[in-house]
């Protein structure tokens, strides 16, 4: 489906962003460095996205929406996101038998925003948490 | 001198300026330690009843009523805590009978635990700085996590028998899935695996220390790295996350490739763990009861899964968190059944565990507002007083205050 393609997603922690972090969590700048997908360059085209638009990213387990990030290097197939409540999000909480809850990797369905929505707000993600 | 608590290398040469309560100069701090100072001043927490912000009294009052009424109560969090405030942490969960875990029962708790027990051979980061000549960064990237890791112990500085440094004394191979910042500094010695790829690793570089041809694209770049790893007079293992996850739990490959180096020449291993002292809560709990983690009190001493966070969400009835944001980290479906469970959190700043919580009490910034005592992640133990004054009560008295009016 043009527009669309599943990755399997790698979190990642990030220097810029753990500095956000410490200076606020409900801060633009946090947003900025945790919202944020890698893709490779021959993913990126294939999606039709250009670096830094919306894209929407689906697991089982839920959806968010967040900047798509040109990578440098090429890494087909794989996206690279910041460990985040953005990729929290994304991720399945079932526990293993050992009961090691696997954060760091999971597949995902990135695909363009058609009504080009804007990034998901850590304020959207705090009620969705809280909601009953 | 100050002290970072930034991370868990817990820098002790900090200096630092205060202009009007807020930081000035500061002199040796990392990108990452500077927003930790400056966060002084950024999103403190405030006592707060069901959002309701009220005395500091009345918030461990109502945090004491929460705990007190619950039949399987949960006691998470810790790894941001003084090891004063660890040490009654665990007595607080041996008096009334309940669960006590932290985030390294989803990290590197296995690594850790398997260390202390004596399984890994481990070292001191000034051992790393004066003897070792192969840093291995494994799903590590402490450029990025513990951004003074390699200038002031595992790759640039000087040492006692390591005076040439990175330029000639030192080599930095980094194994990942993507291409960290640490990996740009190993250049040559990055090697790239697949998600998961760890176990395949192992097994290629057991092969090639073996004297066999591994089975791995790259083969020439492989049995070079086991030439340069038999070669080596000493080398030091950091693992991170990436380790963590990807062997799910399942150590003994890991172990058997560190004994194999080890018949060879000398390795250890050191875990970068996550928050300041990680490894004092791992350690403090370890003497208590043999387990770093996900231990239950009800009967005795019992550890298992089933007393990890993410398991015993479905069956405890009130949890208090210290010093961590396990809403922010966890996956959506387990965030939203801690926020339904009755909570306490304990934390310096407003996070989305305080958001979602019951009760918040404050506590001061250890290491800047608070002296204490914790445990660098290669398990040596610093010592650091308050820096500034402060109106907010260290974390160990709160804690034991809280354990009182339990």
């Amino acid at each position: 489906m043009a527009g669309a393609k599943e990755v399997t997603v790698v979190t990642y922690r990030g220097i810029f962003q753990e500095v956000e972090e410490a200076l606020g969590m409900y801060s633009d700048g946090y947003r900025d460095q945790s919202a944020i997908v890698s893709l490779d360059g021959g993913d990126i085209k294939e999606l039709g996205v250009e670096d830094g638009q919306p894209v929407i990213l689906e697991t089982g387990s839920g959806k968010v929406v967040v900047a798509a990030k040109l990578s440098e290097d090429p890494h087909p197939g794989l996206a690279f996101m910041p460990s985040s409540p953005w990729s929290a999000q994304l991720v399945s909480g079932e526990v293993e038998e050992s009961g090691f809850l696997d954060l760091k990797s999971f597949m995902a369905k990135v695909s363009l925003s058609p009504a080009k929505e804007a990034v998901t707000s850590i304020e959207e993600i705090a009620e969705r948490i809280k909601a009953p | 001198m100050a002290f970072c608590t930034g991370c868990s290398l817990l820098c002790d040469d900090i200096e630092v300026d205060f202009e009007g309560g807020k930081i000035g100069r500061t002199m040796n701090l990392c990108r990452k330690g500077r927003g930790h100072y400056d966060s002084l001043c950024v999103d403190r927490l405030a006592p707060t009843v069901d959002g309701s912000e009220v005395g500091i009294d009345d918030a461990v009052s109502k945090a004491a009523e929460v705990l007190a009424g619950a039949e399987n109560l949960l006691l998470f969090g810790w790894g941001n805590s003084t090891l004063a405030a660890q040490k009654v942490g665990v007595e607080m969960a041996k008096k009334l009978g309940c669960v006590i875990d932290d985030p390294s029962s989803y990290s590197q708790g296995l690594i850790t635990e398997t260390i202390l027990k004596g399984e890994l051979p481990t070292c001191t980061f000034d051992d790393v700085r004066n003897f070792a000549d192969v840093s291995i960064y494994w799903g590590d990237d402490p450029s990025s996590s513990h951004p003074r890791h390699l200038s002031r112990f595992s790759y640039f500085p000087r040492g006692e028998k390591r005076q040439r440094g990175y330029e000639e004394d030192r080599e930095a191979i980094v194994i990942d899935v993507r291409k960290s910042p640490t990996a740009e500094i190993a250049a040559d010695g990055f090697f790239k695996i697949p998600p998961g790829g760890d176990g395949d690793f192992m097994g290629a570089l057991m092969a090639t220390l073996g004297g066999k041809i591994p089975k791995v694209e790259d083969k020439k770049k492989m049995l070079n790295l086991g030439t340069k790893l038999r070669k080596s007079k000493f080398g030091v293992i950091f693992t991170g996350l990436g380790l963590a996850h990807s062997v799910k739990g399942e150590l003994d490959e890991f172990v058997s490739l560190v004994g194999k180096l080890n018949e060879l020449t000398r390795f250890s291993v050191i875990p970068s763990l996550g928050d300041y002292n990680t490894r004092g809560f791992n350690q403090t709990l370890f003497d208590e009861t043999g387990h770093v983690d996900r231990v239950s009190f009800k009967d005795g001493v019992n550890h298992g899964p089933e007393f990890g966070i993410a398991k015993y969400l479905d069956a405890c009835d009130a949890v208090m968190v210290v010093g961590s944001d396990p809403a922010a980290v966890l996956p959506a479906s387990l965030a939203r059944k801690l926020a339904k469970i009755p909570m306490v959190a304990v934390n310096s700043h407003r996070t989305f565990t305080t958001d979602a919580a019951k009760v918040t009490v404050p506590i001061a910034v250890a290491g800047l507002e608070a002296g204490g005592s914790a445990l660098r992640t290669d398990g040596v133990k610093v010592e650091f007083d308050a820096v500034v004054k402060s109106d907010y009560l260290p974390d160990v008295e709160v804690i034991e205050r809280i354990m009182e009016a339990v």
